[in-house]
């Protein structure tokens, strides 16, 4: 009996070291592959992205209006899907970030404007993050990723635990005060479902936001990408947004 | 068997507990859990089937040819209607319905000047003027047509 | 409900400092959130207390072995309660047992509890009072009582020696299994914040293991002064090696967990990522007094200094029962704030690194004080019941 066990306990270590070893020999042909990572778009047809074009935006805040009507977003300055902020640099370096009600009653006058070295309007929304925070933390898979790369909300299944908010780097969740769970910019998914654009591309008066379908190669955020250097907010987050932007300065949080 | 029974019984309560629980989950659990993913399926349908608010520009253009022509040709060519006139899905489903908003004359100099207000955050090349030395208290409409606005 | 949040927001937006994102204004996890933590590391911290007599054989500890297993189960019953009353749609809480996102780590706290709850907790105070419990079904004077146990014995009213033997040797495995079990929880709860990588102030792999040393530092203070209590309260003697022994685990703990809190410190502050002026902005600032003078110097120094003192010098035993008494209600306190300057101090800053939003303890309401209070109560009541049903001490023979 003891023999026998001790037989068993050898047969199994020299396997589990075996199968590791083994593990450990093919490493290294795996690991030069891990540099290039296939976008999701190549496969799936259509699969949505997002662009922003930080040197068109005009600040008129449009998009933030038209956002909460289609959406039904609560008109309070502390629920947004989308909002604008305004950024000003001074010339002595200073930074001031501002985005009062999500910039619907518009900005205070700029003081001193001698001696501001640049100021310029950046555009939220829900960055489409492909390895999403919030899709990663929800206990329930309320949110969720759909197949053709939009991150949505369940709000007849999500139990309003408000991880996904803390886990959003970019802070464009927010618990809604009345169906009490959790919200956020959906990218108009009923619309684009329906072949319309997103409320807030529908009404952007410069044509500063696009959406449009990243496995087609002559769609407009394709063309975007390919013709503009373009940039993701918090790349370092690993969580590859979907959502670039065109003209962002280092100062852009 | 004698020494171990309260053990036997304790193993049983527990295996019903699990049980019990493996049946409450079969019956509520929702039956599209899962079908696409981690997820409720039916959740996309609920979202998809959301109503929409904004027309669309063709939409609009489809019935309104005249002004859309006329804007087609203007400096506000690549703006929507409804980025002025409003979410006007309603007023696309039933014309004779609620109507397009359209700012009166009193409102249209605060209304124009939200995009086109002198400001050094706006990009350089937009048309922009100083509220205090453009004009003042005149409203916009009486020298720039909106659909067509340069002179 | 909803409208008075509102009311709240809209006076909270003229007190933000600096810039935040628009949603951050209002500031998700509340107290009942901080709670959370505390409790469960009550649990861990009285369990493993209680793993130290069982696994280790550390035999002066037998007067607090019982009362720490009842502690532990009594605060575990409560822990999950500050998180449901928290949800926006407690009615859906089962879904996490349901449906459970596997990447989720807050989906796996439902298992890890019940798993921690029935298989090792109940279980073992269950096998640790069996013998008891089986004369007590017969013997207690109480009628009602009587029928509690003859239910709890399962029906094995006569039960033989060797299936004692058994139980011992079940419930030191099921020990053996709980002390991981205990450090899983518990370390677990540290990784529902730790693994929030947005939150600089969260994201640490060190997180879990802070959470667990300062769960054994409050929970081995919530023991001793536990002990003290009911032994002034039942007009015993305390047993001073016992609570010597105490003293001495929870000292070890308590310099463990504030070396590592300081370590953490050390490190974010000689890496300065970008991050680092806004944390700097908001230990100096907002958290000042709940870290710097409430976490750091009452909460950790004020208890390493007394207990170390008894460590070093030997002082009566009525000293070192006051500085006891003090350390481990300080470290309480101290741990409490600890868990608020993570929890509400996380909170506090914008993901912007901009600015700060605030956070204005309402008294009434399901996130109020008041709600905290009583579910801070609610495990004392609860270890009430359970001294009364089971009591860790030998029963005083029933007035003839």
């Amino acid at each position: 009996m003891q023999a026998l066990r001790r037989r068993d306990f050898l047969r199994i270590t020299a396997g589990a070291a075996a199968s590791l070893l083994a593990g450990a020999l093919r490493a290294p042909a795996a690991w030069a592959e891990k540099f290039y990572r296939e976008p999701p778009w190549r496969r799936k047809k259509p699969y949505w992205g997002f662009g922003v074009d930080v040197d068109k935006c005009i600040g008129c805040a449009r998009c933030v209006d038209a956002c909460k009507t289609e959406n039904d977003v609560p008109r309070e300055p502390f629920y947004f899907r989308t909002w604008v902020e305004r950024y000003v640099i001074r010339k002595d370096g200073e930074v001031q970030i501002e985005a009062p009600n999500g910039g619907l009653d518009g900005y205070p006058r700029v003081e001193d404007a001698a001696t501001v070295a640049k100021s310029f309007f950046v555009p939220k929304l829900c960055n489409l993050c492909e390895n999403s925070p919030c899709v990663q933390v929800c206990p329930v898979g309320a949110t969720f990723k759909t197949e053709d790369g939009v991150v949505l909300i369940d709000k007849k299944y999500c139990i309003g635990c408000r991880y996904c908010i803390q886990a959003c780097p970019y802070g464009t969740r927010y618990f809604h005060p009345v169906l009490q769970v959790a919200d956020k910019c959906s990218v108009c998914y009923h619309r684009l479902k329906r072949g319309l654009v997103t409320a807030c591309v529908e009404v952007c008066p410069t044509g500063a936001r696009m959406v449009g379908d990243l496995s087609d190669p002559e769609s407009n955020v394709t063309k975007f990408r390919e013709n503009n250097r373009v940039q993701a907010l918090k790349a370092n987050m690993g969580t590859e947004p979907k959502l670039v932007y065109k003209g962002l300065d280092k100062e852009v949080r | 068997m004698k020494d171990i029974e309260h053990l036997v019984r304790v193993a049983v309560i527990f295996l019903t507990a699990i049980a019990f629980f493996l049946v409450a989950r079969a019956m509520i659990k929702p039956p599209d859990y899962g079908k696409l993913g981690r997820y409720r399926a039916g959740a996309l349908d609920d979202i998809k089937a959301l109503p929409v608010k904004y027309a669309g520009q063709a939409s609009c253009a489809g019935c309104h040819k005249a002004q859309a022509k006329e804007k087609a040709g203007s400096s506000h060519r690549g703006m929507a209607c409804e980025s002025c006139h409003g979410a006007l899905a309603a007023h696309a489903a039933a014309p004779k319905g609620p109507k397009p908003s359209k700012p009166s004359e009193a409102e249209m100099r605060r209304f124009c000047l939200r995009c086109h207000e002198a400001s050094v955050s706006r990009p350089a090349k937009f048309p922009t003027v100083d509220d205090s030395k453009h004009n003042p208290d005149v409203a916009c409409s009486m020298c720039h047509k909106p659909h067509a606005p340069k002179l | 409900m909803h409208d008075a949040v509102v009311v709240a927001l809209r006076e909270t937006l003229g007190k933000v400092t600096g810039f935040i994102y628009p949603n951050e204004l209002e500031l998700q996890w509340s107290i009942l959130i901080v709670l959370y933590p505390y409790l469960t590391g009550l649990v861990a911290g009285a369990f493993i207390l209680a793993s130290l007599e069982r696994v280790f054989n550390v035999k002066v500890l037998k007067p607090t072995y019982r009362l720490s297993l009842l502690t532990a189960l009594a605060f575990l019953v409560i822990a999950p309660l500050p998180l449901q009353v928290h949800l926006g749609h407690p009615e859906r809480s089962f879904n996490i047992l349901f449906t459970p996102n596997p990447t989720s780590a807050m989906a796996m706290f439902g298992f890890v509890y019940l798993w921690y709850l029935m298989a090792v907790l109940l279980l073992e105070i269950w096998l640790d009072y069996r013998k008891d419990i089986v004369g007590w079904a017969d013997s207690d004077p109480s009628w009602l009582k009587r029928l509690i146990y003859k239910v709890m014995t399962l029906g094995v009213f006569k039960p033989t020696a060797k299936s004692f033997e058994i139980d011992d040797k079940v419930g030191r495995a099921l020990t053996v299994i709980g002390l991981p079990s205990a450090i899983l929880l518990h370390g677990y709860v540290g990784f529902i914040f730790g693994s929030i990588k947005a939150n600089p102030w969260w994201s640490t792999p060190l997180m879990p293991i802070i959470f667990l040393f300062s769960a054994m530092a409050s929970g081995i203070a919530g023991v001793l002064l536990l002990y003290m209590f009911l032994c002034w309260a039942r007009d015993v003697e305390i047993e001073m090696p016992c609570l010597d022994t105490v003293a001495k685990y929870f000292l070890t703990a308590v310099i463990i967990a504030f070396s590592l809190e300081m370590l953490e410190t050390v490190q974010k502050a000689y890496e300065a990522e970008e991050h680092f002026d806004i944390l700097q902005l908001l230990i100096e600032g907002k958290l000042y007094l709940s870290l710097i003078v409430v976490q750091v110097w009452l909460g950790s120094l004020m208890p390493i200094l007394l207990v170390g003192l008894t460590q070093l010098f030997e002082l009566p035993d009525k000293v070192r029962k006051v500085f006891y008494a003090v350390s481990g209600s300080l470290s309480l306190v101290g741990i409490f704030a600890m868990r608020w300057n993570v929890v509400v101090g996380g909170q506090f800053f914008s993901k912007s690194l901009m600015g700060f939003t605030t956070y204005k303890l309402e008294l009434a309401g399901r996130e109020g004080l008041f709600s905290a209070f009583v579910i801070s109560i609610l495990p004392l009541v609860v270890l009430g019941v359970l001294l009364w049903l089971l009591p860790p001490w030998e029963k005083k023979p029933a007035k003839a």
